[in-house]
């Protein structure tokens, strides 16, 4: 089933639902808003599990997108400020692209397409880390996701599958769902409760509040992990110092800028200097004379430096954990993929050039000893 | 509050942030009902996977209002145990797969062999 063409029909009629639903809030109260379209969509999403008649599944479509559009509408509602501008546009149509291929992941029959589908998803999901400005996570999901895990799924679904002895071609087990209602009402509940958790009027304001009480320390935090990068941190102050030489020298000024020689360090060892959120550094001049200069927000280091520097100097531990689990799972899949030989205790000592651990005549042998 | 942090804190920022809650709650939601009503086993597995990413955007998320990379860190821990668990839960299904020659996850409702 496509969703572009009842996506258009009701992307056109999206607005009375909305404005109704709008009216009826003052009677209902704004949290019953956000259950009843996760209803509707959840109902949708029983009819879209289910195979059926085309024009049944077009019209549970429809109603899911339906449900959808009211869940975007009382959410950007709810962030607040002015009308959604041209920000909004890009999570909405990454978010939708997500959603649908995560339904349809869901609901296709054939297991090759839903791994394809599941790619949709990651792509979209990476494009919604973009819009988030984690950079280094959206195209390592890509890279580990698409690239790695779905590959190795769809190796998987090569050598799993079964020769299509029936004409329609997907198997039974594939095409029926097992207790469709029952599972999307768990999924509703699920919904429901993370909707009413994530959107209720105290989490709006909690996370307002932690977004302005974070926002300079945010700052502060990415300046100083400059510090403990002695070699990036010269290059940045070189930058800086460039950037203010070329503000302040008159205009037939050909000379270069200053060279930095050192970034001078307090006593306790750091060099970045916080204002407000305003950074600054003291150097030495190749000259020898010292300066202190502002460093422009353009000159913070990226996304993947952050990352870098957190990952070893906050989460040392995590980091050594996740690599016992990598080499876990490397021993666990050559376990079960290596070919099983049963031999026994006492066959394998022997193979070792040991002597057997049982007496002759004695029950040795295969599992004697465990 | 001035300059840049003044623009950290923009008004489509917060839409977005909500925006990708929205979608990592349906993305949950879509797994979990994958998960329980699905039969194929690779199936199920993927529809982990999913509630894995749903996780995962959900830290993002988290991390850009706190302003905060440790949700990023968070996700790379998110990602190696996806991993991890792609390569051992495919290499069970594989072998689970020679004993019935099936892939419906019904086969195996007993718990035992034969």
């Amino acid at each position: 089933m496509d969703f572009a063409i009842p996506s258009l029909a009701i992307l056109s009629t999206m607005t009375p639902p909305a404005a109704l639903l709008a009216q009826a809030e003052g009677a209902v109260g704004s949290g019953l808003v956000l259950t009843i379209a996760c209803a509707i969509t959840a109902i949708a999403l029983v009819f879209l599990m289910r195979p059926g008649p085309t024009g049944l599944r077009i019209a549970a479509t429809v109603g899911g997108l339906a449900g959808f559009a009211i869940l975007v509408v009382e959410v950007l509602k709810r962030a607040g400020g002015e009308e959604a501008s041209l920000g909004t546009v890009f999570p909405l149509v990454f978010g939708f692209t997500a959603l649908a291929g995560a339904v349809r992941m869901v609901t296709h029959p054939r297991p090759v397409f839903a791994a394809l589908y599941f790619i949709l998803v990651v792509i979209a999901t990476a494009a919604m880390f973009l819009v988030l400005g984690a950079e280094f996570m959206a195209f390592a999901l890509i890279i580990v996701y698409a690239g790695a895990i779905l590959i190795t799924y769809m190796f998987v679904l090569m050598l799993a599958q079964q020769s299509p002895v029936e004409s329609e071609g997907a198997a039974w087990y594939d095409r029926v769902p097992r207790e469709a209602g029952s599972a999307v009402l768990i999924g509703f509940v699920v919904l429901a409760t993370l909707s009413e958790a994530y959107f209720s009027k105290s989490a709006q304001s909690f996370r307002a509040d932690a977004a302005e009480r974070t926002a300079v320390d945010g700052m502060a935090n990415a300046w100083q992990r400059l510090d403990g990068m002695p070699k990036l941190l010269l290059e940045t102050s070189q930058k800086a110092v460039a950037i203010d030489w070329a503000k302040t020298r008159a205009k037939d000024d050909k000379s270069p800028a200053p060279k930095v020689a050192e970034v001078v360090r307090d006593a306790r060892g750091k060099a970045i200097r916080m204002m407000d959120d305003e950074a600054s550094v003291e150097v030495r001049l190749a000259d020898g004379s010292a300066r202190s200069v502002l460093l422009p927000p353009e000159l913070v280091p990226d996304n993947s430096r952050q990352i870098g520097v957190d990952l070893v100097s906050k989460y040392p531990a995590g980091l050594e954990i996740a690599g016992v689990v990598l080499l876990m799972a490397l021993f666990g899949a050559v376990v079960l993929a290596r070919k099983q030989i049963e031999l026994g205790e006492d066959e394998r000592r022997e193979l070792a050039g040991m002597r057997r651990l049982t007496v002759d005549g004695e029950s040795g042998g295969s599992g004697g000893l465990r | 509050m001035n300059g840049i942090a003044h623009t950290l804190l923009a008004n489509s920022d917060a839409q977005a942030v909500n925006l990708a809650l929205l979608m990592s709650a349906l993305l949950f939601a879509c797994g979990l009902v994958g998960f329980l009503s699905r039969r194929n086993m690779i199936i199920m597995f993927l529809c982990t996977e999913l509630m894995f990413q749903a996780a995962a955007l959900a830290m993002i998320a988290f991390g850009k209002v706190h302003h905060d990379v440790s949700g990023q860190v968070f996700v790379i821990f998110i990602l190696t145990v996806a991993a991890a668990e792609a390569a051992l839960a495919l290499g069970l299904i594989v072998l689970l797969y020679r004993r019935r020659e099936t892939l419906d996850s019904e086969a195996w409702s007993e718990l035992k062999e034969a």
